[in-house]
């Protein structure tokens, strides 16, 4: 026993009895999911596979939870030695990491609402010009980014679904692993065409351990060989008899996917993602400015009940992160029959969330003018509205001014929220070109540059009128109380 | 011209006027004095319409205010407010508007006077006082005297029948000066009323046509203001006139 582990030791780059699998649990069956009957605790056919592959290598498996868009990125940052994940080899990995044999061979499926008579085949999305949902940095997208379909991208495969059914996209594109486990038993939706392009799941290793690459390529074909594999996709009613094609020894013929990053299209693509921030960040200050003043004035002057209720709704939006409103909005509001698309939800629900900061900065700036002020415009005949617009607005205005320009930069930023949604602004661009491509940086940089392009202005403009009424005046000379 | 009749305003028990009456005529100037905490300012208050009471009324020309209207936003609140003007005693000019903003602002907004008018009358008012290079400027950029010239000028801009101003006197001199107390003087003969609250009894016994003396709460004496500095009836009155150091 001591023998063999020092064998293995001394054959080995990566000298650890603990093999660390990294695989995205959330949203991830059946590859590797939370097991529902004891949530502590993960099953899936990737999690059966790696304990197996493990346990073939003499090592003891253990599973690192991490996010499916930056997997390639964790296993480079050495936060575990292979990707185990339903890994497609693509040229973009192949940069970037060693693949093993594969160990499953898949297909892709196509899916849409039972309801839909005019889509038969992929094909027919291309001419209806009908945008396919699908996991981001997957086969399917590859393949729909290569051959010219629009797309829209999704986080995991139950948003898509979801989507699917509630009709924001009308066809889904995905593994039929994926498929068979979260679309196949929805009476509303229908499996259209045979599954199709053969692809396959390989192991990730980073391109430094070749020795472990060996010893993971032994492993996969004497499972492969001894039934073990098989025993595991059966169990999960994926095993099919072109499985079987794995079992010989020399490696199979396997269709890469890929991208390769074609700037001038990168940009047209990020400038697209940039207009949708704008639009994002200006109607959601457009709603925010509007509502926060029913909800300054109901706070300060509505009445008991009034006055609550504006309360209750400004600590909830300040008090709970944007990111879970937004999630509630597009994934809740659905069950009620309310169904938004995803760049009207990120509007309304950033606006519904901003309107309670908005709300509070207008109550401090109402309490800076003195209530002398309100005296003197109703002595001097004006009535409530005309003394609130000509009188009162104008010397909040100034003192809200700055405040609300720090929160509309604030908005900008976080109309990158809204990647959670399935809405492709500038943040959701960015990581789907980057780990597309993985030119983190490059990219990185070009998206930093549009988010100052957008930003700056704005500061610089709400700077300069500052300055204007400021130099109408600072502040209020005679603001002492009368008797 | 004003009318008092049993005006009675209390805050959280504390009784600030107690049945005050006052009988005024048109083209005279008031000057209201006494110690200060006694309901100086809760009377003019009261007098333009922005302070509600529980009892009596007020009439200012033609429009009376009675009591139960006093806490509403009635039409009748709205149109009584539009009698008087205040000056208070802090001035409260609009820092946002320029000086001939503040002065035409309300004849635009409120009575619909074409711009240009409102504008032209303005300019008219501020040569009177001397101050119309300064048309431009916000209040901040003006001295203290300036700044009350411009203040008396919007409420006279409304051309109220009742012109009411809160110790005007306080550290400022504009009071003292001969173009101010003219056009206030000129204000009045043109048959309008002016009231002053002031502790100041030097500067009202020059200007004054009466003086009301105000005890706790109540008038104590009315009379012209001759006479009731040289021959105040009541002892409290002279008790105050003493210390003033004017009897």
């Amino acid at each position: 026993m001591i023998c063999s582990l020092l064998v293995i030791n001394s054959l080995t780059a990566v000298a650890q009895p603990v093999l660390r699998w990294g695989g995205d649990p959330s949203g991830g069956a059946p590859y590797v999911f939370a097991d529902p009957a004891n949530p502590q605790s993960y099953t899936g056919f990737d999690y059966e596979f790696a304990e197996a592959l493990a346990r073939q290598m003499g090592m003891q498996a253990k599973f690192v939870p991490t996010d499916w868009e930056s997997i390639v990125a964790s296993l480079q940052r050495k936060e575990f030695e292979v990707i185990i994940d339903g890994f497609e080899p693509t040229e973009d990995r192949a940069r970037e990491v060693l693949f093993s044999k594969p160990y499953y061979l898949f297909r892709l499926q196509l899916t849409v609402r039972r309801s839909d008579s005019r889509i038969k085949s992929l094909e027919d999305c291309k001419k209806l010009g009908i945008p396919v949902g699908t996991l981001v940095n997957c086969a399917a997208s590859r393949l729909l980014e290569s051959e010219g379909y629009k797309s829209v991208g999704y986080q995991d495969p139950v948003g898509a679904y979801q989507d699917l059914e509630l009709g924001r996209v009308d066809a889904v594109l995905m593994d039929v692993a994926g498929e068979m486990f979260y679309a196949r038993q929805n009476p509303k939706l229908k499996p259209v065409g045979e599954p199709f392009h053969t692809g396959a799941y390989v192991v990730g290793i980073r391109k430094a351990d070749k020795q472990l690459l060996a010893r993971v390529n032994v492993a996969i074909d004497s499972l492969a060989n001894n039934g073990t594999t098989e025993k595991i996709f059966k169990r999960w009613q994926l095993w099919n008899d072109e499985q079987l094609t794995l079992r010989t020894s020399k490696p199979a013929e396997i269709k890469v996917t890929g991208t390769t990053l074609n700037w001038s299209e990168g940009l047209i693509k990020l400038t697209k993602a940039a207009l949708v921030t704008i639009l994002i960040a200006f109607g959601a200050m457009a709603i925010a400015v509007v509502l926060g003043i029913p909800l300054a004035l109901g706070q300060s002057n509505g009445g008991k009940i009034i006055s609550a209720l504006c309360t209750v709704y400004i600590e909830f939006f300040r008090g709970t992160p944007v990111l879970v409103q937004l999630l509630f909005l597009y994934f809740g509001l659905p069950v009620i029959g309310i169904t938004l698309p995803g760049w009207l939800t990120a509007v309304i629900g950033l606006g519904l969330n901003y309107a309670a900061y908005e709300s509070q900065i207008y109550r401090t700036a109402f309490q800076s003018v003195p209530a002398r002020q309100w005296h003197v415009a109703y002595s001097l005949g004006m009535r409530p509205v005309q003394a609130f617009r000509r009188i009162i607005f104008p010397q909040a205005f100034r003192v809200a001014l700055p405040p609300m320009t720090n929160d509309f930069v604030a908005l900008f930023k976080d109309t990158s929220t809204a990647f959670a949604i399935a809405v492709w602004e500038l943040a959701t661009a960015y990581r789907e070109l980057a780990n597309a491509t993985q030119s983190y940086l490059g990219i990185g940089l070009v998206v930093c540059c549009y988010y100052l392009a957008m930003s700056l202005p704005l500061a610089h403009y709400a700077h300069r009128l500052e300055r204007r009424l400021q130099r109408k005046s600072t502040g209020i000379i005679s603001s002492g109380a009368d008797k | 011209m004003i009318s008092i009749k049993g005006l009675t305003k209390t805050i959280e028990h504390t009784t600030l006027l107690d049945n005050v009456n006052l009988d005024l005529a048109p083209g005279r100037i008031l000057g209201v004095i006494g110690p200060s905490g006694n309901g100086k300012t809760t009377l003019l208050m009261c007098l333009c319409g922005l302070l509600p009471f529980e009892k009596g009324s007020i009439t200012v020309g033609d429009r009376t205010l009675r009591a139960e209207e006093s806490e509403t936003r009635s039409e009748t609140l709205w149109m009584f407010r539009r009698k008087s003007g205040i000056v208070f005693q802090h001035l409260h000019l609009f820092p946002h508007l320029t000086v001939l903003g503040n002065i035409t602002e309300a004849p635009v907004q409120v009575n619909g006077t074409p711009k240009a008018e409102a504008e032209r009358e303005a300019r008219a008012l501020l040569e009177k006082l001397g101050i119309d290079q300064h048309r431009n400027k916000f209040p901040e950029e003006l001295s203290g005297g300036e700044q009350q010239r411009v203040a008396i000028l919007r409420a006279i801009a409304m051309n109220p029948e009742v012109l009411l101003l809160d110790e005007p006197t306080s550290a400022l001199d504009p009071m003292r000066s001969d173009d101010v107390r003219n056009l206030l003087k000129e204000f009045a003969a043109a048959g309008h009323t002016v009231v002053i609250v002031s502790h100041s009894v030097r500067f009202l016994s020059g200007f004054a046509d009466q003086l009301a003396y105000m005890g706790r709460s109540e008038i104590i004496e009315m009379n012209d203001t001759k006479e009731l500095l040289e021959n105040p009836r009541d002892e409290r009155t002279r008790e105050f006139l003493r210390r003033s150091g004017l009897n």
